[in-house]
């Protein structure tokens, strides 16, 4: 049976706000593009966003400043050049959204409102009430369809079509009714959002399992800083759904089984408004020691109760609703319960400042883009500040689409054949065939947890050597697994299959990269190496996995700029 | 919470497989539901512990993305933001699970929201003002004008509200509550250029917002508070402020809502029908809907009539509906 092949001049894999940004300004300029999406675009991650959006825009902040606090919260890992690009273009993007239709939060006299935030010296956050990435995406999304962008959504890219350094194309299937299809274009770009799925407890949605990273690795693509996952201090206990920083902006105090304050231990000047990595390794430490909180001893309380009923309704509603409906607790009345959450992923695809996809340190694949949570362009370095990454998602998403717009004219198509769809038919018949014994819900059940039990807040040799041979198992036993659903409408148990095989591959990197990273840096924090060590690690992680499934490791010079590295305290 | 408690229930789950089945069916299952839990962990837990060829929507899990409306025992929720522990409090322990329209169903809780997402499509939902690509500075807009938008732009097009429409389920081309709470979404917005393009579209007949039977369905079931009946509402008036109310039912429709608050004080939904379309012509059209919403109690008999806690919406509208003349 053959396969449709759909020509384009660009397809956009992902149609959150870096996907959308990057669509609409490649249909602006003439340009045939589509965007697949395995859910609807409205259901993209970026939507979850609450706190807001960083860019200095008001006269006691600086650019310079912007950049500054970037570069040093992320521990001086990120590169300067892209650091720099992202903060000079930061009020135009804010403005930009806002001239799409963006509802941001107003000051008196009719500007866009900013709130300050975790590890800012100046109040940069703009924001639209709790729910900014909403309106983001809604704005993005609308725009792009305005110009009349083809939203191709609830079909799964499996695979990308990669030959002689250069991509000429994506495999998909419909996930409606597993109908196939080739989209054979001349630039192709992965937008493919965050992959902290991979975590027990996490603050992601059910989607973010990573897929764009190792259909990248699998072509033997290199993926950048995969050990730097930052971990958030507050998600609601056991979901790890998200409490933003807002709630210990405003004042709240955590507090472990005794009672005690304990920030006043670990971070006596800046208590619960040290950095995130800080506050989460604090928690973490009073429940290994006996002296967490809740049914399972496995959280510490956030106590908000003295800021009154009117303040929490005026500045927290929505984190109320979500402690009530998680909890069934009410933090106008009583203190609730959180942990540290597995969050955000600073490592991805390796790219260059215009978006091209790095085929190793030296050289770039031809007609390969990326942005936006999966990427790494390195901005967020070792940890990335609140507000950072809807910014780095809509500007650097733009960004690109331009870069494709100008490259398009000097690529040329090289044309898709049926073979190009042979892996992924031949990986959804396998996953429907095998008769093995092995369920996917119990494997990624052992996958999630044992990252978040090895390759969590803390680690050590120990715990990630562990690690290595519990994925390397897991990824034997995938191979003898068995689903329920044959069938071809709707076959969420394939795709969850799929999205397995892709988590437990990319757990791989993020768990040989970690183990070789013999010092603690923003959020990868060794016990067995407790300090930065610059001499030895002052670069980026390029991880490559070959035919085998083994991977190995190289090692990237970061950018420099005009910011020296410096001993970081908050 | 300090202790969790469970309870047992049992699930009537709706199965049906537009591939293979011929009708669908409902497979019982009984489980332990603790305190913690949502519906969408019982949805998970039945597609991973049960049978994984259960399937459903669902993506954020904490009621911001949309996708997994459903239906449990009639009603509409969100079923990662719907406490089990309040479900079983309000219908016992025993819980039907269905996708939010039966007839649109494609596999299990699943179902075909084609039209849902044409509909949003066909109001302009977006600004419309030319943009400017490299702005050296934002539009200015106040609280006070950032405010009119009354919290429509948290719309999350999770289609409870369109799925619970009784006039939708009677009228394909009604355009239905989300819809329109774009549409007014956009029209409050001062920066946007497209208002009568827009009121074109909501105030045409038979698809327009005067097909709305005001039973506030869509209030109720609205897991985000977007209130669109209030925007419907405020559709109303716009259509008369901005001039471009046509001699039809509508503009009827408008007559016989005078009336009827001269009578109540308050609207009665079935003398206003009556007066915009005629008494046989209503029975015809709306009397399937009429008996339905008299059967759950959303239509009151006139000696019954309450008094209007809406009397302030309804006045403007008698306001602005007298400005016109024909
Ligand atoms: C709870 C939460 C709160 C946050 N709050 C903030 C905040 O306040 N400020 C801030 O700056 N950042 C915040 N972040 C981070 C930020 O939201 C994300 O980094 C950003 O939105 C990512 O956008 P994206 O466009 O890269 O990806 P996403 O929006 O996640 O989109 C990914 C897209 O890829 C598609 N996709 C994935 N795999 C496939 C496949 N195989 N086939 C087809 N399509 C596929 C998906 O359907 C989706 O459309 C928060 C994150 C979380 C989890
Ligand atoms: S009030 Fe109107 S729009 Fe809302 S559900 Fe009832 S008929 Fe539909
Ligand atoms: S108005 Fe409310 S119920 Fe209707 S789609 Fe929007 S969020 Fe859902
Ligand atoms: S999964 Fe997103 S709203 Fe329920």
């Amino acid at each position: 049976m053959s396969i449709p092949i759909y020509t384009y001049d660009a397809v956009i894999v992902g149609s959150g706000l870096a996907g959308s940004a990057a669509a609409r300004e490649l249909k602006l300029a003439g340009k045939n593009v589509a965007v697949i999406t395995k859910l609807h675009p409205l259901r993209s991650h970026s939507g979850a966003a609450q706190g807001g959006i960083n860019a200095a825009l008001s006269d006691v902040d600086s650019i310079e400043l912007h950049e500054f606090d970037t570069v040093k919260g992320a521990d001086y890992l990120a590169d300067q050049d892209a650091v720099e690009l992202m903060c000079q273009k930061a009020p135009e993007t804010i403005r930009w959204a806002e001239r799409m239709g963006a509802a941001f939060s107003r000051t008196d006299d009719g500007k866009i409102a900013q709130r300050p935030f975790g590890g800012q010296s100046s109040p940069r956050a703009c924001f639209a009430k709790d729910r900014t990435g909403l309106t983001l995406l809604q704005t993005i999304y609308e725009q792009a369809l305005r110009v009349g962008v083809d939203f191709i959504d609830e079909w799964y890219a499996a695979d990308i079509i990669y030959e002689d350094g250069k991509v000429s194309g994506i495999v998909a299937f419909n996930i409606r009714n597993q109908e196939k299809a080739i989209f054979n274009a001349k630039a192709v770009m992965f937008a493919t959002g965050g992959y902290a799925r991979a975590f027990k407890i996490s603050s992601n949605a059910h989607a973010n399992t990573g897929d764009g990273l190792s259909i990248v690795a699998r072509h033997g693509l290199p993926l950048e800083d995969m050990e730097f996952v930052q971990f958030h201090p507050s998600g609601l206990s056991g979901s790890g759904i998200l409490i933003s920083e807002a709630a210990r902006g405003e004042g709240g105090k955590l507090l472990n089984s005794e009672g005690e304050r304990f920030m006043e231990r670990y971070a006596p000047n800046k208590l619960e408004l040290a950095s995130r990595d800080v506050v989460a390794r604090a928690i973490i430490n009073e429940i290994r020691e006996g002296r967490g909180v809740g049914p399972r001893k496995d959280a510490v309380y956030i106590d908000l109760t003295h800021l009154g009923k009117e303040k929490i309704m005026e500045r927290l509603p929505e984190l109320r609703d979500l402690a009530i409906t998680f909890l069934g607790l009410d933090m106008i009345k009583e203190p609730i319960l959180i942990s540290a959450t597995a969050h955000y992923s600073m490592g991805g695809i390796p790219v260059d400042i215009d978006g091209h996809v790095r085929k190793n340190n030296d050289e770039l694949v031809e007609g390969f883009y990326a942005a936006g949570e999966c990427a790494c362009v390195s901005v967020h370095g070792a940890n990335r500040l609140g507000a950072n990454s809807v910014l780095e998602a809509l500007l650097f998403g733009r960004h690109v689409g331009q870069s494709m717009v100008a490259d398009i004219e000097k690529l040329y198509l090289r044309e898709a054949e049926q073979s190009d769809a042979d892996t992924m038919i031949e990986e959804m018949e396998r996953i429907l065939t095998s008769n093995g014994k092995e369920t996917v819900p119990g494997l990624r059940n052992e996958l999630q947890q044992s990252m978040t039990d090895n390759a969590g807040v803390f680690r050590t040799e120990e715990t990630l050597s562990k690690q290595v041979e519990i994925v390397k198992e897991l990824r034997k036993r995938f191979a003898n697994i068995r689903i329920d659903d044959k069938s071809k409408i709707f076959n969420t148990d394939l795709q969850e299959a799929i999205e397995l095989g892709h988590m437990l591959d990319y757990s791989l990197f993020i768990v040989e990269s970690a183990l070789a990273r013999k010092e603690s840096r923003g959020a990868h924090y060794r016990e067995d190496f407790t300090t930065r060590d610059d001499e030895g690690f002052m670069k980026h992680t390029m991880a490559y996995m070959d035919a085998e499934g083994n991977i190995s490791l190289d090692y990237m010079a970061v950018t420099p700029g005009k910011f020296e590295p410096q001993e970081r305290t908050y | 919470m300090t202790t969790i408690t469970t309870q047992t229930i049992t699930f009537n789950v709706f199965r049906f497989n537009s591939e293979t089945d011929y009708l669908p069916y409902y497979k019982t299952i009984e489980m332990e539901v603790t305190s913690e839990e949502v519906v969408l962990d019982i949805l998970n837990r039945i597609k991973w512990d049960v049978d994984g060829s259960f399937s459903y929507r669902r993506s954020c899990r904490h009621g911001i993305c949309g996708a997994c409306a459903i239906k449990v025992n009639g009603k509409g929720v969100l079923a990662c933001k719907e406490r089990m522990n309040d479900l079983i409090e309000l219908f016992g322990t025993e819980l039907t699970l269905e996708p939010l329209s039966i007839k649109r169903a494609v596999k299990d809780m699943i179902i075909d929201k084609e039209d849902f997402w044409k509909k949003h499509e066909q109001v302009k939902p977006y600004l419309i003002d030319e943009i400017d690509e490299h702005p050296e500075s934002e539009n200015l807009v106040t609280p006070k004008e950032e405010a009119q938008l009354l919290e429509a732009d948290y719309c999350i097009q999770c289609g409870l509200c369109h799925y619970s429409c009784p006039s939708l389920e009677n009228n394909d081309s009604y355009i239905g509550p989300a819809a329109f709470a774009a549409a007014y979404r956009f029209n409050a917005d001062v920066r946007d250029k497209a208002t009568l393009d827009r009121l074109d579209i909501v105030n045409a007949p038979d698809q327009g917002v005067w097909d709305c039977v005001k039973c506030y369905e869509c209030q109720e079931v609205c897991p985000k508070e977007v209130n669109p009946i209030e925007k419907i509402t405020k559709l109303h008036n716009q259509v008369f402020e901005h001039g471009v109310a046509i001699n039809n039912v509508a503009t009827r429709h408008a007559v016989g809502f005078a009336h009827s608050i001269k009578k109540h004080g308050l609207l009665d939904e079935a003398e206003l029908v009556r007066y915009s379309e005629g008494t046989l012509p209503m029975l015809m059209k709306h009397g399937k809907v009429g008996f339905k919403m008299f059967k759950v109690g959303k239509v009151v008999m006139p000696w019954n009539m309450p008094k209007s806690d809406k009397l302030d919406e309804v006045k403007a509208l008698i306001k602005s509906s007298s400005t016109v003349k024909f």
